[in-house]
């Protein structure tokens, strides 16, 4: 890894960190997933999920809600696979450049299903610190899970393509044009 | 796989469907625990309910608030006032045979009813299923089931 993706990933890292913590009064609507999809997708599987694992590395620790280890860590292998679908989304050769309705619902549906996968792993390690059932963990926490859910399909579906097109424009739709 | 995916209309639909159940799922669940929570955490709390009997003979007898413990059935009210004789039919619930000795002989049975703003409304599912509320006035009625419409309580 060169000094060149150490720093996009640092960059995106550092964002991805920065808005979480602007939006810290809204439970589970966060720009961090989103930020590690796009990661992934513009620089690569590896940098998505480094972008993730450093996020939580950073957000876990210092975070207002409080701090479990076992969770920390769930959240940190959970966060890496928004930046690997990512870099597996690239690797579909799609043109994400047009605007169309079934780009917008299919990446909205990715970001439905990705985060339900995150919620999933990380509730099921919640429900075995806390000693609870996980069905009853899951059902309690419905709203905020369904929050996150909606909110990233939300993202993912009308922000990735202009975010994408603007990359493309601006010539930073690969690391390898990053100073050029 | 993800271009194919994109291409097809039908594709998108049913993955759009499966994270609507998905919705659909964790919001039952979570309506479901709440809902068994507050049953469970105000089953001890007192009601009392209006009870009318009706014998069909012209006897009529009223048991105005009875208490009961919330989330008791009709079926518990009534064997709280009277005797009550029943058959458990799985998935439909309890079939009330006879109550204080007055048996179904065919075509009179025992229906029951319950008191709404615009009247008398027949009972809609088994007794054992019902769970009465504070206040209400419920009413067994031994009447003759083959007149349509059924006679409502006098």
């Amino acid at each position: 890894m060169n000094s060149k993706n150490l720093a996009v990933i640092i960059t995106l890292t550092a964002l991805a960190v920065g808005t979480n913590y602007t939006l810290i009064s809204l439970p589970n609507v966060k720009l961090m997933d989103f930020i590690c999809f796009i990661g992934g997708f513009l620089f690569g599987s590896l940098a998505g999920a480094l972008i993730g694992v450093l996020s939580w590395l950073v957000y876990g620790v210092l975070n207002p809600y409080g701090f479990v280890l076992q969770v920390w860590i769930a959240t940190i292998v959970s966060e890496a696979i928004y930046g690997v679908a990512g870099g597996f989304l690239r690797k579909a050769n799609i043109n994400f450049g047009g605007k169309s309705l079934g780009q917008i619902v299919f990446l909205g549906n990715i970001g439905f299903l990705l985060t339900l996968i995150y919620d999933v792993i990380t509730n099921i390690v919640y429900a075995h610190v806390i000693g609870q059932n996980l069905l009853v963990a899951m059902a309690i926490g419905a709203p905020y899970t369904l929050l996150h859910e909606v909110s990233n399909a939300l993202l993912f579906g009308f922000c990735f393509t202009p975010l994408v097109s603007s990359f493309r424009v601006v010539g930073v739709y690969d690391i390898k044009n990053i100073g050029k | 796989m993800t271009s194919k995916i994109l291409g097809n209309k039908w594709a998108l639909a049913s993955l759009t469907i499966l994270c609507w159940a998905i919705v659909a799922t964790f919001s039952t669940g979570y309506f479901y625990y709440q809902y068994e929570n507050l049953v469970s955490r105000t089953k001890k709390t007192p009601i009392h309910a209006n009870l009318g009997i009706n014998y069909g003979n012209g006897t009529i007898k009223w048991f105005n608030n009875t208490e009961a413990a919330m989330g008791a059935t009709l079926l518990n009210l009534t064997e709280i006032v009277a005797k009550v004789n029943y058959t458990s039919w799985p998935s439909m619930g309890a079939f009330v045979n006879s109550i204080d000795d007055v048996e179904n002989a065919h075509p009179y049975y025992w229906m029951w009813w319950i008191w709404a703003s615009y009247g008398w409304m027949e009972g809609p599912i088994a007794c054992d299923k019902y769970l009465v509320a504070d206040n209400e006035t419920l009413y067994w009625y031994y009447e003759d089931t083959s007149v349509s419409p059924l006679p409502t309580p006098p």
